[in-house]
């Protein structure tokens, strides 16, 4: 009597941030490969900028490419493919309401969608006075400063709405991996607080919540290192089972799915790697091993986990004013010391502002804006000046921006004025203890 | 030889925290990797880039060391005025070490 199979779920990246690629989403989805398609949306500074959207048109605040994502997975929904995403960003309704719109307009009437609500935890941070130990202050010295504040939230609220048909999940701050774990362990029928198996399932989120990096992207260093074809980089996807799971990409995509691409990112953004804390466990990496199968095909195994930890995590965004920066190139000899005299003028002429100004900065590009000055011999044969300034003030903001292009008359030979003032909003994390955090689902219909 | 010659890297970030996990190509390498590229070396190498501690993890399962360092982002991604603000480059910056290499 043959053995049965042990049941397998193929799960696919969809995006890995809020401006990711939509065409590797659509291959995925055409590709009659997966079930469930994860979407990452968010990254640090989104969520508050989405909320500074929000508060500028109340009916915002959700992912921007809904519109355009709908009709490119219409064949995938109508074959009854999933999606999970935290599309919501801001407003998980706002979410809702384009995805049921957009739906109705390619023909897709009925179709189930979970909304997770609660994540938005701003009330709670404000009654809780947060500390915010990277500011060294707390949630309530800093008042009407505080633009957002947003739990990042686990599998759980996923798997609820799975367990009532849902073919669409949509949230706002739901942690990159959950994406992930929630079907992972809503298909297998893995419970939440089996750790272990959580732990892998975890791993599994980790390797596709970045879209490209687990398939060569951030990856290539010539001639040391290259990928096949790094302009049709594919979305990675994994086939899923009890103690193991087999990552690949798409065929006729480029990159690479090999031992040196999954240990990049396996280990990215990972501190301690025997605690990796996510709201559904803390993930325990030391004991993974990797087995390059080939043919892009990467076997790995051996993730563990303990329990969640106690308290979420909550970024909260904080208004820091304006953030300006203006740039001028200099070239030719005598190009680094132009582009020091003009450092000069502009921090002479911003002396004015005074304490307005909260920082600044003025890097020359080309010597060492990126690590500090370490030119070795001899000068570039040119550089470019960045003045970059946050301030509260308007007003400096948008001086600073025009003392620059204004070096065009002095010192000699500045070209190529660039400037920008954008909002300064400051993302730094707090800690709340996950039972006050009250998340709810519904699950409607388009 | 530089770190490149042996070994690759990434960086990512968290808040102010940049953490870069470096692996070698060929894992009869990593017992130099382990005694040379030590937490000191790196902390020395970031100089004012980095104002608060370096701590190494091994990773002797895939031949890696992963660096935490603290206060390595200028205030955090969203804070700096820096050019990079995510650190990415700081992954070819730690390969730009030099190392000793094999003494044996």
């Amino acid at each position: 009597m043959p053995e049965a199979l042990a049941p397998v779920l193929s799960i696919g990246s969809g995006s890995a941030y809020a401006n990711d690629r939509l065409e590797p989403a659509a291959a995925m989805a055409d590709s009659g490969r997966v079930s469930y398609m994860g979407f990452d949306c968010l990254a640090e500074r989104t969520m508050a900028l989405a909320h500074v959207r929000r508060r500028q048109d109340p009916s915002t605040g959700q992912d921007e490419r809904i519109g355009a994502l709908v009709p490119l997975l219409r064949g995938y929904l109508s074959r009854g493919g999933k999606v999970v995403g935290n599309f919501g960003a801001a407003n998980p309704d706002a979410a809702y309401e384009e995805f049921a719109a957009h739906l109705r307009k390619v023909g897709l009437l009925g179709v189930r969608i979970g909304v997770i609500r609660g994540d938005d935890v701003h009330d709670l941070v404000t009654r809780l006075d947060c500390a915010l130990p990277e500011l060294g202050t707390t949630v309530g010295a800093l008042g009407d400063r505080i633009v957002s504040a947003n739990a990042y939230i686990g599998a759980l609220p996923i798997v609820d709405c799975l367990r009532e048909d849902a073919q669409i999940v949509l949230g706002g701050r739901l942690a990159d991996p959950s994406l992930f774990v929630g079907p992972i362990c809503h298909e297998l029928g893995w419970d939440l607080t089996d750790w272990d198996r959580v732990g892998h399932a975890t791993m599994v989120g980790h390797l596709l919540e970045c879209g490209v990096h687990s398939t060569g992207g951030n990856f290539e260093d010539p001639p040391y290192r290259r990928v096949p074809d790094p302009h049709n980089l594919g979305y990675p996807l994994a086939d899923v089972e009890d103690g193991s799971v087999v990552v690949t990409k798409l065929p006729g995509t480029g990159g690479a799915v090999d031992e040196l691409t999954m240990k990049t990112q396996l280990y990215y953004e990972i501190h301690d790697p025997a605690r990796y804390l996510t709201p559904d466990v803390t993930a325990d990496f030391t004991g993974v091993t990797i087995e390059d199968l080939g043919d892009n095909r990467v076997r790995l195994s051996g993730a563990r986990g303990r329990e969640w930890p106690s308290h979420l995590k909550v970024l909260v965004g904080v208004d820091q004013g304006w953030k300006a920066v203006g740039e001028m190139s200099y070239g030719g000899p005598g190009c680094v010391d132009r582009a020091r005299r003009a450092e000069e003028i502009v921090r002479a002429r911003l002396d004015a502002f005074g304490s307005d100004i909260d920082d600044l900065r003025v890097d020359l590009q080309g010597v060492g804006s990126l690590f500090g000055d370490r030119l070795v011999g001899g000068e570039p044969t040119e550089v470019r000046l960045r003045l970059a300034v946050r301030t509260p003030n308007m007003e400096a903001a948008r001086a600073a921006v025009h003392e620059v292009e204004l070096l065009y008359f002095g010192p000699a030979g500045g070209g190529g004025a660039t400037g920008s003032v954008v909002p300064a909003l400051g993302v730094t994390p707090a800690y709340v203890p996950r039972e006050q955090v009250r998340l709810e689902t519904e699950v409607l219909e388009s | 030889m530089k770190l490149r010659e042996m070994a690759y890297s990434r960086s990512g970030d968290k808040g102010d925290v940049s953490n870069i996990c470096v692996f070698v190509y060929d894992q009869a390498d990593y017992p130099t990797l382990v005694e040379q590229l030590t937490a000191d070396v790196v902390r020395e190498h970031f100089g004012a880039l980095v104002q608060g501690n370096v701590v190494r993890y091994e990773l002797p399962n895939v031949h890696g060391l992963n660096f935490v360092l603290d206060k390595a982002l200028g205030g955090g991604v969203s804070m700096t005025l820096r050019v990079d603000p995510h650190g990415k480059a700081f992954q070819s910056l730690i390969l730009d070490i030099d190392l000793p290499g094999d003494q044996r």
